[in-house]
């Protein structure tokens, strides 16, 4: 199935905190032939802090609703936005009586449930599909990468699109962009405890420490990710992960966006390299 | 801990069960899956997802919504994903979190957590810009958790002074990335915001 054109939700932190996300996810997506179509005034999706569902359904509604205006599915770099966005469309679409309570809040939320909501990584393998990936593909990455897939790919089973405990779409990825997957299985899917940041920094320091000491343990090059989330807890906190636990890690965090638009040949500056708080100028030397 | 029967509250479950997420509680057969799985409970062996629902289902009300360890979870779903009875049991747990709020409310309970200022405060940003505005979180949550302003101050710079500097110096906040002057630094407005508000009353009287 190929795909011409999408409705983009960027998020949250690709304003700030994910910008090399944003832009990278922007640039890989322009080079392969893929219209992005940004939410027009697109709002928060309650992230993992809007803990009561019906919150998360009226906060999501309004951008698929968007959407569907423009009869797009809608697509999302964020692993957060993703599953509050797949969890509203399911509940939705099971449930007329629900609908017609969103659309008594407001008007603007009134919505028929027939968008797809999608992550990144779906669209890629999915939609665009290897093959049509493969054949745009100019520079081989040659880096050994540490593939972290997070929490909400695999989980949980009613919006999962990869294995829970073995995802492999990730990897799929670095392998046809001519990179070596180390090996990674224990901490693939393990939380790397963002969400505790500021209640429990202990708890969330010690979780993304396991999983940085075990990519340096396997001989990985860098850690690919996919979540803005993770991308904060294990990349933007990395040196206070080291400072307040006592150890060194330099481990480079790259959004798997980042990765794929170096084997795309666009320039590092676009897809936002430099932004990543770990330096990843090592990087590009294995681009070739 | 001895359980005393005539202390428990038989009516505690259906509390969870109509509750969105907690419609599953009973399917529980407590073989401990969640429990084995959760990342949380390899770093603090007392947080026990099991436990917690067994003791619900007993109707231990009080000692549930007052567990400290409630707030460890960092809702990831391998409970969820790997239980074979589909307790949804992330969902019951946010449920369960959900009720201790509205005890703390009526004045049963005393959450020793500062989590729910810190979801508050977020949820905040988002009701009046309509979406997450960082700087805004932290300046309502830090002062509320450590009781004054000051305090708060100095508990944020602690925590945030070095990662803000990075934030600054990559360009993601601030003038240096070439993205305006103030990127990052004021809260990105939506236009319909009128929404966010009404979007927010709706669910709270929802709650209720």
């Amino acid at each position: 199935m190929s795909v011409e054109k999408i409705a983009y939700h960027p998020g949250c932190p690709s304003e700030a905190t994910a910008l090399e996300q944003d832009m990278s996810t922007k640039e890989m997506f322009k080079a392969l032939g893929v219209e992005l179509e940004e939410i027009e005034d697109w709002n928060c999706c309650g992230a993992a802090e809007a803990e009561d569902p019906r919150l998360v359904y009226a906060l999501n509604v309004r951008n698929l609703a968007i959407a569907e205006k423009d009869n797009l599915d809608i697509m999302t770099p964020c692993s957060i936005c993703y599953y509050n966005l797949a969890r509203t469309n399911n509940a939705l679409k099971a449930n007329a009586e629900l609908r017609a309570e969103m659309k008594g809040i407001d008007p603007s939320l009134e919505y028929n449930g027939t968008v797809t909501p999608k992550h990144v990584i779906e669209v890629l393998v999915n939609d665009i599909g290897m093959d049509a990936i493969k054949s745009k593909l100019v520079k081989k990455v040659e880096l050994k990468v540490a593939p972290y897939y997070g929490c909400y790919l695999g989980r949980p089973p009613e919006t999962a699109f990869d294995d829970p405990d073995d995802p492999v779409l990730m990897d799929q990825l670095i392998e046809l962009i001519g990179g070596e997957t180390v090996p990674f299985r224990s901490m693939k899917t393990k939380c790397c405890g963002g969400p505790l940041m500021m209640t429990r920094a202990d708890l969330a320091f010690e979780m993304a420490r396991k999983i940085l000491q075990t990519a340096k343990d396997a001989g990985a090059d860098c850690i690919a990710l996919a979540c803005p989330l993770c991308g904060m807890m294990l990349d933007a906190k990395q040196p206070d992960v080291e400072k307040a636990l006592g150890v060194k890690f330099d481990m480079p965090i790259v959004y798997i966006t980042q990765l794929i638009g170096l084997a795309l040949g666009i320039d590092p500056s676009k897809l936002g390299l430099q932004k990543n708080a770990v330096d990843t100028k090592k990087l590009l030397e294995k681009v070739v | 801990m001895p359980i005393k029967t005539w202390e428990l509250d038989p009516d505690f479950k259906n509390e969870i069960l109509k509750e969105p997420g907690g419609e599953h509680l009973t399917a529980c057969y407590q073989c401990s899956t969640c429990t084995i799985g959760c990342p949380l409970t390899e770093l603090v062996p007392s947080y026990n997802p099991r436990k917690i629902i067994q003791m619900s289902l007993l109707g231990m009300r009080k000692e549930v919504l007052s567990n400290p360890d409630l707030w460890i979870c960092a809702i990831c779903q391998t409970c969820t994903a790997r239980c074979p009875q589909d307790v949804v049991v992330g969902d019951v747990l946010a449920v369960i979190r959900r009720l201790a709020e509205k005890a703390e409310a009526a004045g049963e309970i005393k959450i020793e957590s500062p989590r729910p200022l810190f979801e508050t405060a977020f949820l905040h940003t988002l009701e009046k810009y309509g979406r997450l505005y960082d700087i805004g979180l932290a300046m309502e949550y830090y002062p509320k958790r450590e009781g004054s302003f000051i305090a708060g101050q100095k508990a944020m710079m602690k925590d945030y002074k070095d990662f803000g500097m990075r934030m600054f110096f990559k360009g993601k906040m601030g003038p240096l990335g070439g993205h305006g002057l103030t990127k990052g630094m004021l809260p990105s407005k939506i236009k319909q915001r009128d929404v966010m508000k009404k979007i927010f009353a709706w669910a709270e009287e929802q709650e209720k």
